[in-house]
């Protein structure tokens, strides 16, 4: 029997703020982060709500101790170091010095975030010298190598892109690792920054809503796209017992499956989705009576929610547990989306509370479940779920139990 | 995590006739403005004829050499499906970008969107395969395909059952693509013949190219003629790191130098890392033959895809290619060989494979 896996730190930035205060007051408060655009330059800015973070690249570059301006990092790199940053607070960096250990980083589109801008200019014949070294920046690993380098570390290094569950098929990859003993601890999760790129190819896909997004409710009208960073530090039991390390859950089931159903939406009836909490449930050796909470993927797509509201409805049919989509705190921050929502499945069970799915007004009609809608204080959450579900039949669900 | 993984099938789509090919090929071809373009074969096999208008170049790819590669494994469904690719569908994306921006966000069209997703592969072979199994899909530039090794034996090394594991590693080079990486100084300016790409090593930057390369990769022997027992990747390493990670790769596999029968050498022809090649190669055993591949696919970030499938031809055919050859070695065996390859950033992987 391969050992525990567990969580002993996190870091996060995301339209709520930077770390954990500035998250759970947040949470607790019912205060989405969803807004117009105050960075993000695009044509449709005015009719898109987005989970975009405050700072700006300068602020966040000045934060990492960074020049502003043309520095090299894109905004995705940015937001990886300060959810990094935050993480370290409560992490020794010797320990990452001194010791072997994985980085395992994800995301959806690399630096496109500032790419974008200058996409022009690189296929122009005479290119600004200035945007030259930004070149190597639009694929997915830059975000990676750039925080290691950052911080003068030298990990086992991997990223992985399978859309809107990339960053919790970090940690699943990162678990596994240490199980099977290749390292004592994975720093694992995901960055995606906002970009035309991405905002536009939701909006062709018609996805995006024009307002705020209302998770499993038979109204909804799509999903508002986010923002976010964030990671977790894995680590085996044994070795966070042995430095004295907080352990804050222990990852005790996960599943990666696929739909095999079509390229952009699930099957109706969620099969997919049933099968991945189902495989990730047994894997943690409980039965679905004993999942407390559920953090649904919840993008609040007329496809998602339908799907995974039939799967949660009839594999929890016995007894079903409190669930909510946090998504309309944040928006939907898409590569980064598993990791901040476990993160906060993590601090439901520390916290013993459970978030709302805001915005839920109206049952939907294929469904005799719904979501909890106010905060709910002092409940014993001991296992929790987390789903997170992408384009390509990609389906990640994640059971953190109290340790 | 020392078990062998046994190479069951290969299948390559490159600017060689390789697709489907039983030896090695008659007659290379040479191209002469540094971009080395696939030689695309029939896709109508592989992929539904309303699927395949609206299908890009690199999709279609993937699905060939996928599908090909559990025919010829004799799989008709996977246990895994694990690939890699540093920029996936790049025209796709170049598109979807292109139109974004000319057209001032309006009217555009998702298909591109869609397809420019990293994961588009993989689930397309997942939806073909009807395999509801673990789906990954690696995105770390030159490790991009060895990551993807590496997970196929973390996965098998987890499990008591006997499984099969499609892998996979792409990438694609467009004209735009190609146009914009000249300006980082990844290619070179005076354009030799690629044939004679590693004769021209004194200068800076290499050639273009690109690639698809799957494999059926189990913890079963059946009827595989080599097998991967090690994989490493080194970050932008010094000689000395690079020596110092190959003789643990070997010791770990109670191989000395003296031992390894074959170098595939991922030289690229990039003046800036002779300070890694040229010592890597005169600590090279006399007993090794030393073969390149860069010549013949060019330089991309899976291009150690190809030298997997040159290895599992060798195997099979239990000769080096004369036309590979690079320095002649004593060995006459082909039973050790070591795949060194060096991306265009200076990063270098390893890859142990023994025939069988």
């Amino acid at each position: 029997m391969a050992e525990r896996v567990v969580v002993t730190s996190v870091g996060i930035i995301s339209a709520l703020g930077i770390g954990k205060e500035a998250h759970i007051a947040a949470l607790r408060s019912g205060l989405s982060g969803v807004h117009y655009a105050r960075h993000l330059q695009s044509v449709h800015a005015a009719e898109l709500m987005l989970g975009e973070a405050d700072l700006s690249n300068d602020e966040l570059a000045v934060m990492n101790g960074l020049p502003t301006g043309d520095n090299g990092y894109t905004r995705t790199t940015l937001l990886a170091l300060t959810a990094m940053q935050d993480l370290l607070k409560t992490t020794d960096i010797n320990l990452l010095k001194n010791e072997p250990f994985a980085f395992i980083n994800a995301n959806t589109v690399g630096g496109m975030s500032k790419v974008e801008d200058m996409y022009l200019d690189l296929i122009s014949e005479y290119t600004q010298p200035e945007n030259i070294k930004y070149i190597d920046t639009l694929d997915c690993a830059e975000s990676t190598q750039n925080v290691a380098d950052h911080y003068g570390l030298k990990p086992f290094m991997a990223t992985i892109s399978t859309a809107c569950s990339s960053s919790v098929n970090a940690m699943l990859l990162g678990a596994r690792m240490i199980k099977q003993g290749v390292v004592k601890r994975a720093i694992c999760g995901g960055c995606d920054a906002l970009s035309r790129f991405t905002v536009n190819g939701f909006y062709t896909l018609k996805n995006v809503s024009r307002s705020l997004a209302m998770p499993f409710d038979q109204n909804r009208t799509g999903l508002n796209i986010g923002e976010a960073a964030g990671f977790c530090m894995l680590e085996s039991e044994s070795s966070a017992i042995a430095r004295g390390a907080k352990i804050l859950a222990v990852l005790s089931g996960y599943a990666n499956t696929n739909d095999a159903y079509h390229p952009t939406a699930p099957s109706p009836y969620g099969e997919g989705a049933y099968n991945t909490m189902q495989q990730a449930i047994q894997m943690a050796g409980l039965q679905p009576n004993d999942i407390d909470y559920i953090n649904a993927h919840g993008t609040a797509t007329l496809n998602n929610d339908l799907a995974e509201g039939r799967a949660i409805q009839k594999l929890f049919a016995d007894k079903m547990p409190y669930f909510s989509s946090t998504k309309p705190f944040t928006g939907h921050t898409l590569a980064a989306a598993g990791v901040i929502e476990s993160i906060f499945s993590m601090w439901s069970m520390q916290e013993q509370t459970v978030y709302p799915n805001l915005n839920f007004e109206t049952q939907m009609e294929e469904l005799t479940i719904s979501p909890v809608t106010s905060l709910i204080d002092g409940v014993s959450l001991k296992h929790v779920l987390s789903n997170s579900f992408g384009f390509g039949g990609n389906n990640v669900s994640l059971v953190f139990s109290s340790k | 995590m020392k078990q062998p993984l046994y190479i069951k099938s290969a299948c390559a789509i490159s600017p060689q006739h390789t697709f489907r090919a039983t030896e090695f090929p008659l007659e290379l071809v040479s191209y002469d403005d540094g971009k080395m373009f696939v030689i695309d074969p029939d896709y109508t096999k592989y992929v539904s004829p309303v699927a395949i208008r609206r299908m890009s170049r690199l999709i279609k790819r993937g699905i060939a050499a996928g599908m090909q590669s559990l025919e010829d494994a004799g799989v008709q469904q996977p246990d895994a499906i694990i690939t890699g690719t540093a920029r996936g569908s790049v025209t796709d994306m170049e598109r979807f970008l292109t139109d974004m921006i000319k057209l001032n966000e309006e009217a555009l069209n998702p298909t591109f969107f869609i397809q420019s997703t990293y994961n588009s592969v993989n689930g397309w072979l997942a939806l073909q395969t009807k395999a509801t199994c673990y789906n990954q899909t690696y995105v770390h530039r030159g490790f991009s395909l060895e990551l993807s090794l590496f997970d196929a034996q973390l996965l098998l090394a987890d499990t008591n059952d006997l499984q099969n594991i499609l892998v996979g590693g792409y990438d694609e080079l467009t004209p735009e693509y190609f146009f914009i990486r000249d300006k980082s100084g990844y290619y070179k300016k005076e354009i030799p013949a690629s044939l004679s790409l590693l004769q021209h090593s004194d200068t800076a930057g290499s050639i273009a190219g690109e690639g698809a390369a799957f494999f059926v990769a189990s913890n079963e022997q059946g009827d595989a003629t080599c097998a991967i027992y090690g994989i490493q990747m080194l970050t932008t390493p010094t000689y000395a790191e690079l020596a110092a990670a190959t003789d643990i790769l070997l010791s770990e596999n109670r191989l000395t130098k003296e031992d390894l029968d074959v170098l595939l050498y991922g030289i690229n022809g990039d003046s800036r890392y002779n300070h890694l090649t040229h010592p890597f190669l005169e600590n090279t055993s006399g007993n090794t033959t030393v073969a390149t591949y860069k010549q013949l696919c060019g330089e991309y970030d899976t291009a150690s895809g190809f030298a997997l499938w040159l290895a599992q031809l060798i195997s099979k055919t239990q000769e080096v290619p004369k036309e590979v050859v690079y320095r002649s070695g004593t060995s006459a065996s082909v039973k050790n060989m070591l795949i060194c390859n060096i991306t265009i950033a200076g990063n270098v992987s390893l890859i142990l494979v023994k025939s069988i």
